[in-house]
């Protein structure tokens, strides 16, 4: 292969550009995959990093990967398989709790507990919810329109996109125009009285973002829980068996059994271009690899900034990239831990004192525990942020991935994920060792207040701060979605006016990341549409 | 004595209606609940022998229609836009300030920042630019991107026409920028931090939310609709306050034949099956009309003054969740020496906003319910362009405050709470002007629940509803209701609590709904309004 030449070089072996590998294959393309590191999957990847434990470094859960790509990659037959995340429980600082489960009327039986009206409003809010998420899911799948373009085919592509919009209905129409324009916080106050039913689905519009729950523009992210649902592949949320990279791993198997090749600690220093077209790309040690494609399936910034001369892309464009926002603002933390964690709230007595119903440790654990309290504990952990510093009492998700899968841990032993948010990439005076061991022990000491034996339970420790994010797997300022899903971001907004629709400025360089429309989580539509478009297909 | 049209509320959209509805050929008579007519803007009284804006003391925009179709000019509105437009108050007694000619705020920058100096023209150009198109639209009925039927298409249609008449450039610019926070924006574009800071101001004044929340962009641009192309921060004011500007309207109201009763409370709005049918006043008094305006917030109108056997209870909910949240609170203060700063500055808007970070921290105390210990101010002394407010030598200084909550947590409104907001202002304005607190010799402070008790403001919101996107345009108040008329036959709500979310320009909309500018029948109310909250 060395100076060889392909059909088609994607850089990065994250999910959407294994997504999109796979596709260009499939369509009899001989692609090769080049990747930095040792191993697949770019932030979806499972690593042993204390031995016997194996961690779910970076994202550690799925829940959008889209249907069709399960279905047209066989993805299934190549090991993926997703355990449901049945449950979430936060504990509140009153000693009560709040319980949802994956069953709708048990969750409602224990909203009721908390309030009859709120139980009654839940209701509604699914259904409208669901409603929602299936009026928003055709225009994630659609090639973002060029609204500056009068081109027939632009125009027709906007008038359809207007027609949908219209088609909804008021009571839809208002309420995504709502969901698009106000705060989780707002929104949310218009449904529910319960604050601790308000702050854990706030904390889920914030994920991933630079705002608080209080700052317009974060209820949009409430609809994103409701849309894995609809597609009946599986529910909202879920675990990969063997921890995230087994996805990556699946679509590897399928991408290679398509005949792509997928070539490790390949690290690709810049992108070839002769006038004006992509010809292939160099390696870091000077090899040379031959395309008439190429495709990049890093974040906008790493892929226009560090990979492609100044000089062969547009003015305009070049500050439109550095102006993408891509502030990373989570941290995670992964334990490996001796015991289970206990939670002082789920003591059998504590459950009796609050009028609720009892549930065995092994049950709640399979699910998820937020650390959300109430709406201003999230939104304080924002002011920290916003003032420069890491959240002194974060918003945490944690999750335990070997009581769904035991083979993650050693016997009797297991492994915690905890996602925390927020921790500035732009921390004041920059990140450190100690810095990061003192935000370390800040996750730890706010969990310990829900569950007090983790600390002595704790038998190794990994703080990854968007620092280490963006050293180890290259997204630029740790951003998980690889530039912040904010309106300005969005659809054809996404990286950059003009290029959403996975081209760049350079004939034959093609973007498939979550940069690009629609971006964020393992969804994977980036790297379809992008392969689509590569192969000159409508989506 | 029988009317036409009852204009509920004599502040400046009362005032602009009934003149609009009265040189329409329409019998109307305004009803205002205080002796003096300007509600929000009035002119009172806030000392002994000493009289001020009461609560808001500028204004942005009156739509060049009005002023034609009422033959009124400038002068005779007393109006003028001072020069300065703002002037920061920065620690150590410097300063910074915006003219309204872009060209000398670019050489002011010049010394302190040579890159700032550079992008200003640029930027103003810009912001002009978008409040051009606002503008546009806010001339016309706000748009119903659900409405059908050929005359909805094709106003549709232009707004599309108006869209594209940006150019590609200009689409991409309005669409990013608008859901942007303002600290955003100014990051992209400015490096000194007093300059974002007061800049920053203009898109969170009147607002609980920071400079870093989003959509704040929008504010910032609908706060520069009208105004000069490059004077960011410019504002009009009134000479003899704001209530010279509300005895103008009056009297071209009254010239067309409108009749204007203070000391008028309406205490219930009577309505039937039909629709409306009249008015009853405080003291027992009815007064009879088939059409009513309400210049009131919308909550205040159709939750305060209707049987709510008459409003469906979808839209009672909408109403409900209407989010008003006054931020600010208002302190006039009584001096008898001006602030040692140069005359030609004290002219302009004072402002306390010294960088970003500022305005986020006073922000981030009003989440919870707390007065900022150290808030943004915004200052003028009218009395610098009028010196008949105040006995000679005196000046009187008027201070919006932000941000102050409605609601206190663990707490509620009270004397001492009051006063020791009054110091908090005098101790702010004396950090940054050199004696100033020996200079005050009275002051008045009004709370947010002194705005709503006296002035009628919900929640002591001083926009009847915080604009942000989710209530502009097609939103504002409520889905189904933009465009002035409600399912109630003969109901109209006007003021700033509506389309286009300004008092003037809302009037003149709502004037122009009841067909003001043609003579014919009323319209009816449309019958295929869908309020809707949730």
């Amino acid at each position: 292969m060395r100076n060889g030449k392909v059909d088609a070089i994607v850089i990065g072996a994250g999910h959407n550009g294994l997504i999109c590998a796979a596709y260009l294959a499939r369509a009899g393309k001989k692609v090769l995959v080049l990747e930095r590191r040792h191993l697949v999957g770019g932030a979806a990847v499972t690593e042993e990093i204390v031995p016997g434990f194996k961690f779910s470094e970076f994202s550690y859960v799925v829940s959008l990967l889209r249907p069709e790509i399960i279905r047209e990659l066989d993805l299934p037959g190549h090991g993926l398989q997703i355990l449901p995340l049945e449950s979430t429980v936060t504990p509140m600082l009153d000693g009560n709790y709040l319980a949802a489960w994956g069953d709708h009327d048990e969750t409602r039986r224990e909203l009721y507990r908390h309030s009859p009206l709120d139980a009654d409003a839940y209701d509604e809010f699914g259904i409208l919810m669901h409603h929602m998420a299936h009026a928003v899911k055709p225009i994630i799948g659609m090639m973002p329109p060029d609204p500056t373009s009068l081109s027939p085919r632009e125009l027709l592509s906007l008038g359809k996109l207007g027609g949908h919009m219209r088609s909804l209905g008021a009571r839809k129409f208002y309420a995504l125009h709502k969901l698009m324009t106000m705060s989780s916080a707002d929104y949310l106050d218009e449904w529910f009285e319960t604050d601790v039913l308000k702050a854990t689905k706030s904390a889920s519009g914030i994920i991933g973002t630079f705002m608080g729950p209080r700052s317009p523009g974060s209820a949009y992210v409430l609809l994103h829980h409701y849309m894995g649902e609809i597609d009946g592949a599986f529910r909202a949320w879920g675990f990969q068996k063997g921890g995230t990279g087994g996805v990556s791993d699946a679509i590897a198997g399928a991408a290679k059994r398509l005949g792509a090749e997928i070539k490790l600690e390949a690290p690709v220093g810049r992108v070839i271009v002769k006038n004006g077209r992509a010809s292939g790309v160099a390696l870091e040690n000077g090899d040379e690899y031959h395309a008439d494609i190429v495709v990049s399936g890093l974040d906008p910034k790493r892929t226009f900034l560090k990979l492609v001369e100044e000089r062969e892309l547009p003015g305009d464009f070049v500050a439109n990239i550095k102006r993408f926002k891509t502030r990373g603002s989570s941290g995670k933390v992964n334990l490996a831990l001796s015991e289970l964690p206990r939670l002082t709230c789920m003591e059998p007595e504590n459950i009796a004192r609050w009028k609720g119903v009892p549930i065995p440790p092994e049950r709640y654990l399979r699910g998820a525990i937020s650390i959300s309290p109430t709406m201003d504990y999230v939104e304080r952990a924002y002011d920290d942020a916003k003032h420069g510093s890491f959240s002194k009492r974060p918003y945490m998700d944690v999750v335990i991935p070997s009581m769904i899968d035991p083979e993650m841990a050693p016997p009797g032993q297991h492994v915690m994920s905890i996602f925390c948010q927020y921790a500035p990439f732009a921390i004041e005076g920059g990140w450190d060792d100690a810095k990061r061991e003192a935000f370390g022990d800040a996750v730890i000491d706010a969990l310990a207040v829900h569950a007090p034996n983790i600390k002595s339970a704790i038998i190794a420790r990994q703080v990854l701060t968007p620092a280490d994010i963006e050293r180890i797997t290259g997204l630029t300022e740790g951003n998980i979605f690889q530039g912040e899903l904010a309106l300005d971001q969005l659809f054809f907004l996404r990286p950059a006016p003009g290029y959403a629709k996975y081209r760049t400025p350079v004939d034959g360089f093609y973007q498939c990341g979550s940069g690009t429309h629609p971006g964020g989580g393992i969804m994977g539509a980036s790297g379809r549409l992008a392969a689509l478009t590569i192969l000159g297909e409508r989506s | 004595m029988t009317y036409d049209v009852i204009v509920v509320g004599g502040g400046l959209a009362g005032l602009t209606s009934a003149a609009l509805l009265a040189k329409a050929g329409r019998r109307v008579v305004v009803l205002e609940r205080r002796a003096v007519l300007g509600g929000l803007h009035s002119t009172d009284e806030v000392a002994p022998g000493v009289r001020g804006d009461a609560v808001a003391h500028d204004i942005g925009w009156i739509p060049s229609s009005v002023m034609k179709t009422l033959g009124l000019d400038e002068r005779a509105l007393a109006l003028l836009r001072p020069d300065p437009s703002a002037v920061s108050l920065l620690p150590g007694g410097k300063t910074l300030t915006l003219w309204t000619d872009p060209a000398r705020t670019a050489s002011e920058l010049q010394r302190h920042s040579p890159n700032d100096a550079r992008a200003w023209r640029g930027f103003g150009e810009r912001v002009a630019r978008l409040a051009g198109f606002l503008q546009a639209i806010y001339e016309g009925p706000a748009p119903e991107p659900l409405a059908s039927g050929a005359t909805e298409l094709l106003s549709m249609l232009g707004l599309g026409r108006k869209v594209r008449s940006l150019g590609g450039a200009g689409i991409i610019d309005l669409l990013r920028t608008l859901p942007m926070s303002v600290a955003d924006v100014l990051d992209e574009t400015f490096e000194h931090p007093a300059l974002k800071g007061l800049v920053a101001a203009s898109g969170v004044t009147r607002l609980v939310q920071g400079p870093k929340s989003g959509a704040t962009a929008f504010l910032l641009v609908h706060h520069h609709v009208g105004a000069p192309p490059g004077a960011i921060g410019a504002r009009l004011i009134a000479r003899g306050g704001l209530g010279a500007l509300a005895n103008a309207l009056a009297e071209s109201a009254r010239a067309a034949g409108a009749e204007i009763r203070t000391g008028s409370a309406v205490t219930q709005i009577v309505t039937t099956e039909d629709g409306v049918k009249g008015v009853v006043l405080a003291g027992g008094d009815e007064i009879a009309a088939s059409t009513l305006l309400s210049t009131l917030d919308p909550r205040r109108t159709l939750h305060g003054l209707i049987d709510p056997i008459y409003i469906d209870p979808e839209l009672s909910q909408a109403i409900g969740a209407v989010k008003y949240r006054g931020a600010c609170a208002k302190v006039n203060l009584v001096l008898d020496r001006l602030p040692a700063l140069s005359e030609e500055l004290l002219r302009g808007a004072l402002v306390v906003a010294p960088d970003m970070g500022y305005l986020e921290r006073a922000f981030d105390a009003a989440k919870y319910g707390a007065i900022s210990e150290r808030p943004y101010l915004e200052a003028r002394i009218p009395t610098l362009h009028d010196a008949s407010l105040a006995p000679a030598g005196r000046h009187v200084m008027s201070v919006l405050v932000q941000w102050v909550p409605y609601r206190l947590r663990g707490a509620s409104w009270d004397g001492a709470r009051r006063e020791a907001l009054g110091d908090l202002v005098v101790d702010t304005l004396g950090d940054v002007l050199p004696g100033f607190r020996e200079r005050v010799v009275a002051r008045q402070v009004l709370t947010p629940k002194d705005l709503e008790d006296r002035y009628g403001a919900t929640e002591g919101s001083l926009t009847h509803g915080e604009l942000t996107l989710d209530q502009v345009l097609f939103m504002r108040p409520v889905p189904g209701l933009s465009r002035h008329a409600t399912p109630i036959s003969g109901l109209y709500l006007a003021g700033p609590g509506t389309h286009p979310g300004s008092s003037i320009a809302s009037a003149a909309r709502a004037a122009a709904a009841m067909g003001a500018a043609k003579r014919r029948p009323f319209p009816r109310p449309r019958g295929d309004r869908v309020p809707l909250t949730r």
